[in-house]
């Protein structure tokens, strides 16, 4: 250090400076001292560490509602208290009273960039937006509604659970609000749920996990039972990130995180997207008059196609979804355990019509591979798959399958949790399905697994795509003993395009003048969009039992 | 007046205004990084708050570490320095609802002269002489010929995703403007792929001339003469001094009064910058106001006897200007030059570094800026200038030898500087002879 004096000075007295109170808060996640100011710019989002703070029902409301369209549904439904719980009473007064919202949840009609939604809003700050009777009954009779309105209803969750104070009355009302959202979904009527932090307990074991579409805002505490019950129970420490909507994400429980900032128009876009559209209006016409004769390039060996179909550089499903569709949003999980990544699904856009699309997708490289374990999916996949397909299913969407696998993945844990029942439930369940199901083989058709994707009313092959019972290796090595003559037994197999629709297991070939590849992907793509064109437009003019009537005839043949 | 003033900031500004609080009778409060723990401003300062890590996000450009300093210390006031915060219209405006005066302009301010179409368009409206030229893009050489008869010749042909002098071409006549519009567009057309274009006024040999201002909150404004910083190296300047060598009372009056007039047009408070550019002409135009103290405001202070950094703070606290336009006179010269620690070797590279012997020079008019001591480590995370040498002389002859001498007598081991770099200049002959413009270092030294 070095040694200065310092001026002693003789405070002159002024005035010290006086900071308003309110400017400021700080995050509890980063203990960063935050201008409140800014933080309301960043949608209550700490700008330093990105942790979500809670938002009132004024603030959510103002945040997706378009401006001056909310309508209150105002019920003047009473509290009851059952359990003649000594000041309950009180105490929910003095929160109408402080917090001017009349009980843990908040419910009404908006709009949404436009588009009319029933949105119902969960307020932390109520009792920690626990569901008692009043809760109950008010989201029931939003609900039914909505129903009777043919609306489209966004629940934003945010509760403790079940409102001790008022015992089985409480836990009545999970059963109360499933059986009203299960007569909306039965009216083919979309439920959106937006999962916030913390949801938990009997709101997540009834209304907020029974969206068609569950998204959760970043970081958001999801879980029936809460951390802290858990590590009491086990005595163990919980590791971090758990019961986190990442964690949900990863363990296929919800569709996809949304962020604040995307929030309203992800809600706009997906109201959109599950509006019953005319075949009129959905397609465009056909762009060709003709249909142009399959060319096929002769005396390419059967094995030069199964190494084309393997090729590293081969476009995979993504690539294919990109070019042909507009507004894919890829949903996740199967509900279940997982989101398997060697499987993508979500809903897009062919012209105007919405379809559900699904695709094996290979990674490109080693580290995509991790995730999309090259293409062979495990039963939470499967199982992801065909939810999707029933939800196409409930909301009358084509469904456009592409396949891409050198098989179902091998492995214990897939076993474990049931591949061959997951590979079967698909085959039962895809057989009746109601709605055009087209699927193209775009590289490897890998045996079951690839089938358990191509019970279609259409299945179609790419020039250079094989289907095979299994791989021509090891169909040498089990009948010749001998893995090397791969190349023989895939000319014996018949496992071309054009074997497989000489002997009607495929309707058409998807020609590749010059073996696909990211350079040429594009004409391809356009190619096969166009034939697609023609597949719906044939298809979406059929009724529903005839189309499963139709799918059912076309295996029932083989 | 206040009684405590934080200083935003770190090195030898902050050493600068601590110095000022000092002579004034206010405590000061640094704000220091855990890399500046031994740094001479964490030490020189009545007390010292540590804000946060080395680098300057999570420190030094850390509005809300650096307004809880404040609070907690019970500091009236927040001077920025230079850089930094200094220009934040954000945190001026923090400061001001955290019921702490920010040192410099209003945040509505700042933010109206840093948004570069807005200040040219107030510029202009005001009456104040700006660089003619178009912010439309140009396709055709009909087009741009219009333009160009519009603004006068000689015109700058630009291509929009121009750089490194390709697709840049002058055109001194219309004779000559169809032939090097096609060149330019051509030239743009091969290298990025883009034809757009835009014409504006060639300035011919231009010098960097500023104008320091001060202006109170009761309307008053002067203009403390000119700073001519026209010895830059890629927009980075070197040398800066005052008064201009080819400055006459006529010009600078007009230069001078167009100033206060920007200044009024922009209803200025504090310390401010008008830079110019002069052309060989001299015509001027406006380029951009700068709204905060300038790392080359000392040559002001020594050419005018007037101390910049006090008079900022005497505004802030609300007193009237004590000088009167007529009170500003210029005497003698003044130069400084910056002394950075980088290596001119390999690209100007920055060499921090431990200092292992220091010695500065001193004597009549030659005055040193600097937060260097023997021993110190300069780190890594902040600009690499690290002594500003600023000498004092009867002319500009006396000057630069003065400042030759003083150079030649500082001693800064164990790091790299840019010295011989600056030595060279102050020989070179042009530089002498004074007829230097801000295509110097490119056209001498590159």
């Amino acid at each position: 250090m070095l040694k200065f004096k310092k001026t002693n000075y003789i405070a002159v007295q002024s005035a010290e400076p006086q900071v308003p109170e309110g400017l400021w808060i700080k995050c509890e996640a980063c203990g960063e001292l935050l201008y409140k100011e800014d933080v309301k710019a960043n949608r209550y989002v700490c700008y330093k560490c990105g942790k979500y703070f809670r938002l009132t029902t004024r603030k959510r409301l103002r945040m997706v509602a378009d401006k001056g369209s909310y309508e209150k549904w105002e019920e003047g439904i009473e509290n009851e208290n059952p359990l003649d719980y000594p000041d309950y009473q009180e105490k929910i007064a003095s929160l109408k009273e402080r917090l001017k919202i009349d009980e843990a949840v908040t419910c009404g009609k908006c709009t949404i960039h436009g588009e009319e939604a029933v949105v119902c809003v969960c307020d932390g700050r109520f009792l920690m937006g626990s569901m008692g009777y009043v809760v109950g009954e008010k989201i029931t009779r939003a609900v039914e509604r909505a129903t009777k309105e043919r609306l489209p209803v966004i629940i934003f969750t945010c509760s403790g659970g079940a409102r001790m104070q008022e015992g089985m009355v409480s836990l009545m009302q999970m059963a109360k609000t499933s059986a009203a959202l299960k007569r909306h979904s039965e009216a083919g009527l979309l439920y959106i749920s937006v999962l916030t932090d913390p949801t938990t307990g009997g709101v997540t074991a009834s209304f907020a996990m029974l969206g068609d579409i569950i998204l959760a805002e970043p970081g958001a505490l999801v879980g029936f039972a809460g951390p802290r019950v858990i590590e009491q129970t086990i005595r163990q420490k919980l590791p971090e990130g758990f019961q986190r909507a990442e964690f949900l994400v990863e363990h296929g429980l919800i569709d996809d995180i949304v962020e604040r900032e995307e929030l309203k128009d992800t809600l706009a876009k997906l109201i959109v997207m599950h509006r019953p559209v005319k075949k009129t209006e959905a397609l465009i016409p056909n762009r060709r008059k003709e249909v142009e004769k399959e060319k096929i390039q002769e005396n390419v060996t059967a094995w030069d196609r199964v190494l084309r179909a393997r090729d590293a550089a081969r476009p995979v499903a993504m690539d294919y979804i990109q070019e042909i569709f507009t507004d894919f949003m890829e949903f996740h999980g199967d509900r279940h355990s997982g989101d398997d990544g060697a499987v993508v699904g979500g809903i897009a856009y062919l012209d105007g019509c919405p379809v559900t699309v699904i695709g094996q997708q290979k990674g490109k490289n080693t580290k995509e591979n991790l995730v999309r374990n090259f293409g062979m999916m495990s039963p939470e996949g499967y199982r992801k798959a065909l939810r999707l397909m029933k939800q196409a299913e409930k909301f009358n969407r084509p469904i456009i399958c592409f396949v891409d696998t050198p098989g179902a993945f091998c492995g214990m844990e897939a076993e474990e949790r049931g591949q061959g029942e997951a590979i079967a439930r698909n085959l039962f369940e895809m057989s009746d399905l109601t709605v055009p199901v087209l699927s193209i083989v775009i590289g490897e058709g890998g045996s079951g697994g690839a089938l358990a994707l191509a019970v279609g009313n259409e299945v179609w092959m790419m020039e250079n795509a094989t289907y095979t019972i299994l791989s021509p290796e090891g169909f040498a090595s089990i009948l010749w003993k001998d893995a090397s003559k791969a190349p023989k037994a895939a000319e014996v197999m018949r496992v071309t395009a054009k074997d497989l629709k000489e002997l009607g297991i495929i309707e058409k070939i998807i020609s590749e003048p010059e073996p696909a590849n990211p350079q040429n992907v594009e004409g391809i793509a356009a190619e096969m969009q166009e034939e697609i064109r023609r597949f719906l437009h044939k298809y979406l003019d059929m009724g529903k039992e005839e189309l499963a009537n139709q799918r059912y005839e076309r295996f029932r043949r083989m | 007046m206040f009684q405590k003033i934080l200083i935003a900031n770190r090195g030898e500004i902050a050493v600068r205004i601590i110095r000022a609080c000092r002579e004034m009778g206010i405590l000061s409060v640094a704000v220091y990084s855990e890399a500046d723990r031994d740094a001479l401003h964490t030490q020189l300062a009545d007390e010292a708050v540590c804000i946060g890590k080395a680098a300057s996000s999570d420190s030094y450009l850390n509005m809300e570490r650096i307004l809880s300093a404040a609070i907690a210390t019970k500091a009236q006031a927040i001077h920025p320095g230079f850089g930094f915060l200094s220009e934040n219209e954000h945190f001026a405006d923090m400061c001001e609802n955290c019921g702490i005066v920010f040192i410099g302009p209003s945040g509505s301010l700042i933010g109206k002269m840093g948004n570069k179409s807005q200040a040219r368009k107030t510029m202009m409206e005001a009456g104040v002489p700006v660089v003619p030229g178009t912010k439309e893009p140009v396709f055709t050489p009909e087009e741009g010929a219009k333009i160009a008869a519009e603004i006068g010749y000689p015109v700058m042909i630009k291509a929009s995703s121009g750089g490194g002098g390709k697709g840049m071409r002058i055109a001194i006549d219309p004779e000559n403007f169809e032939t090097n519009f096609k060149l330019a567009q051509q030239e743009s057309v091969n290298s990025f792929g883009d034809d757009t274009m835009y014409i504006e006024k060639y300035i011919e040999e231009p010098r960097h001339i500023e104008f320091q201002i001060l202006a109170d909150k009761f309307g008053n404004v002067i203009q403390l003469g000119e700073r001519d910083c026209s010895i830059q190296r890629r927009h980075q300047k070197m040398i800066e001094e005052s008064p201009c060598a080819v400055m006459d009372e006529e010009l600078r009056k007009r230069m001078g009064d167009t100033a206060v007039l920007a200044a009024k047009a922009a209803n200025y408070e504090n310390a401010g910058t008008i830079e110019f550019l002069l052309d060989k002409h001299k015509n001027f135009y406006f380029m951009e106001m700068n709204t905060r103290i300038q790392v080359e405001h000392p040559v002001t202070e020594m050419v005018t006897g007037i101390d910049l950094v006090k008079e900022q703070i005497r505004i802030a606290a609300g007193e009237h200007l004590r000088i009167r336009q007529e009170d500003v006179v210029l005497r003698g010269h003044a130069i400084e030059c910056r002394i950075n620690a980088e290596n001119p070797e390999k690209n100007f590279m920055p060499c921090p570094g431990t200092i292992e012997e220091l010695h500065f020079p001193g004597g009549n008019g030659v005055r040193i800026e600097s937060a260097l001591y023997n021993g110190y480590t300069i780190p890594a995370y902040y600009d690499s200038m690290v002594a500003k040498v600023i000498v004092h002389g009867e002319n500009r002859m006396d000057a630069i030898r003065k400042m030759q001498s003083a150079l030649g007598e500082v001693v800064v081991e164990g790091i790299v500087t840019n010295l011989d770099f600056e030595y060279d200049i102050l020989n070179h002959p042009v530089f002498v002879s004074g007829k230097t413009n801000t295509h110097f270092i490119p056209d001498y030294f590159e």
